[in-house]
């Protein structure tokens, strides 16, 4: 007890070198994009930067193209979120067991999650080839003819959707599976005496205990949705036409291809905007009061 | 039905579903071994004939292509990042743990918002920055950043190995006269060592596959990472898939042997982590 109070001086103190990292790499990066929204920049001419007011987000909310992007963000989180919070409660509920192989199953079933995207997105393209690849050969012979799946405007967007959740399932399957186990088998077992179908079993006993951790991973889940870049950059870069065009695609190809940095700028910072906003909202509403285990 | 068909029949459908979620995997590696002129006409999984010429090819150096280069490349950067990475978060998820208020609820789970913050919105920025201090086209560049994505996740999961230390032991080491680099090096070290071995294993797999940053900060070709390499390859007008394909196996292999063995602790550690929230 005589600890106490040097004690917490310490303990923020080895937390500083984190905070200061961020605050180098995401705090201030941040506010210098706000400021950047605001300004005509153009990189290393050495022209001072010239206030704009908001002209840049008055050209980039009058272009179609970026209306259309960001609608298009929007349908591109939701469709996967709707795999990525049904598949992986699947998942977890089979890995949820104690049998020989089990621990050797859940290894596996990360590997989508911590294998690099290039090598994902070399594969997908190569399954994918019309005529040459597996997969397009696959539906080819049951009969939906050839087809270019990253190359026909009405497939590539669902086929990009189902690789990305792919590669986000094994993290959510694990954020549900720690949830499961919390789940007394107690329960179950007395659910089973009071005659209860596995179907009621779900509903009262295993979907409470995971409910909230459903929606966390739904948060995280969204988030990471709004941020897939290299899977998208690395396949259809944003086509075919702009179907595929999201805002980080969007964003960079205005940073670093266009070079219209303002513009850029106060794309990302709306974009930036709505991630704080969700996550004020996610932290105000959902954020459970207490721990999970308490 | 009774309980052993049961069980055959889970592990059966587990089996099936691994299967569904790894094959991509095996096939790059199957047809990492197909002839050229079998890649161009024939999917099959298996190869007919079987050659390591999408290996060599993808060894040799030229001007424009230097593989051995670009991996060694990302093997000082992982490593580094991986050092980096141990260092701060270990000092900022020991500071955490042990302050039961600080280790649950707001702080780790933002930490883990940090973890899928949309990095594209800092990207500007972050390259004026480092070209200002003159880290543009340099590998530091990339080690730094990267340690800042892997450290908060990394503390993230520290947290919960930390805080199964108890602190009673920590207080008797103290009146025995133990210093804190005493403290930190022969009890709190030797006793989460999976969890600093998990932490480090996910910085280095995190560097060795970022593409982002590594495409805007860094431009001549000698300083590519392997992922921002191979993605080039890509870019170019004819594709050689060959050798994409090897490399595309070359950069897989690593990552799984390294986080195949250490998975148990990962998952293990991971679970404790999503539970303290």
């Amino acid at each position: 007890m005589v600890l106490k109070k040097p004690l917490l001086r310490r303990q923020m103190l080895l937390f500083m070198p984190l905070v200061i990292l961020v605050v180098v790499i995401f705090a201030y990066p941040l506010l210098r994009a706000v400021w950047l929204s605001f300004h005509e920049v153009s990189y290393g001419s050495g022209k001072p930067a010239e206030f704009l007011g908001f002209a840049n987000y008055r050209s980039i909310l009058s272009s179609d193209a970026f209306i259309a992007s960001a609608g298009r963000t929007m349908v591109w989180a939701f469709m996967n979120l709707v795999v990525q919070l049904s598949i992986p409660v699947g998942i977890a509920m089979l890995l949820n067991k104690n049998l020989k192989g089990m621990v050797a199953a859940r290894a596996l079933a990360l590997l989508p999650w911590i294998v690099p995207t290039v090598p994902v997105a070399v594969v997908t393209r190569l399954v994918l080839l019309p005529r040459l690849g597996i997969v397009s050969e696959f539906f080819n012979t049951i009969g939906f003819g050839s087809m270019h799946f990253l190359g026909n405007r009405a497939t590539a967007m669902p086929v990009l959707v189902l690789i990305n959740s792919w590669q986000f399932i094994p993290f959510g399957t694990l954020m549900i599976l720690s949830a499961l186990q919390t789940i007394p088998t107690s329960l179950y077992d007395a659910a089973k005496v009071d005659g209860c179908n596995r179907w009621k079993q779900f509903q009262y006993i295993t979907f409470p205990y995971i409910g909230i951790m459903i929606w966390f991973v739904g948060f995280l889940a969204f988030a990471w949705n709004f941020n897939t870049f290299d899977l998208i950059q690395l396949t259809t870069q944003g086509g075919p036409g702009r179907v595929t065009e999201t805002l980080p695609v969007m964003i960079y190809r205005h940073a670093f291809r266009t070079f219209r940095l303002g513009e850029a700028a106060a794309m990302a910072t709306l974009a930036g905007a709505v991630m704080i906003i969700l996550g004020i909202l996610y932290f105000w509403k959902m954020s459970p009061k207490d721990d999970f285990n308490q | 039905m009774t309980k052993r068909t049961g069980n055959i029949i889970h592990q059966v459908s587990v089996f099936l579903l691994i299967l569904f979620l790894i094959w991509p995997f095996l096939y790059v590696l199957s047809s990492s071994f197909k002839t050229l002129a079998e890649l161009m006409t024939d999917p099959r999984f298996f190869p007919r004939e079987i050659t390591t010429r999408n290996y060599e090819t993808l060894m040799r150096i030229t001007p424009l292509r230097n593989f051995p280069q670009i991996v060694s490349n990302s093997l000082f950067v992982g490593v580094f990042t991986a050092l980096a990475t141990l260092v701060i978060s270990c000092f900022a998820a020991y500071g955490l743990s042990r302050n039961r208020k600080l280790a649950t609820g707001f702080i780790p789970r933002s930490l883990l918002f940090i973890y899928v913050f949309p990095t594209i919105i800092i990207v500007v920025p972050i390259y004026q920055m480092m070209v200002q201090i003159g880290l543009y086209n340099n590998l530091v560049s990339l080690i730094i950043i990267y340690t800042a994505l892997a450290a908060p996740f990394c503390t993230w999961l520290l947290i919960s190995f930390f805080m199964t230390v108890p602190i009673q032991l920590e207080e008797s080491a103290q009146i025995d006269g133990a210093g804190w680099v005493t403290i930190f090096t022969r009890i709190i070290i030797p006793l989460t060592a999976p969890g600093l071995l998990t932490v480090g294993m996910y910085a280095f797999i995190l560097s060795w596959g970022e593409y982002l940053f590594a495409l805007v900060l860094i431009e001549s070709s000698s300083r590519n990472t392997a992922p921002l390499g191979l993605a080039r390859y890509t870019t170019e007008q004819y594709i050689e898939w060959g050798p994409l394909l090897a490399g595309s196996v070359v950069i897989m292999i690593p990552v799984i042997l390294i986080f195949i063995p250490l998975a148990k602790l990962f998952i293990k550690g991971f679970i404790a982590g999503a539970l303290k929230g």
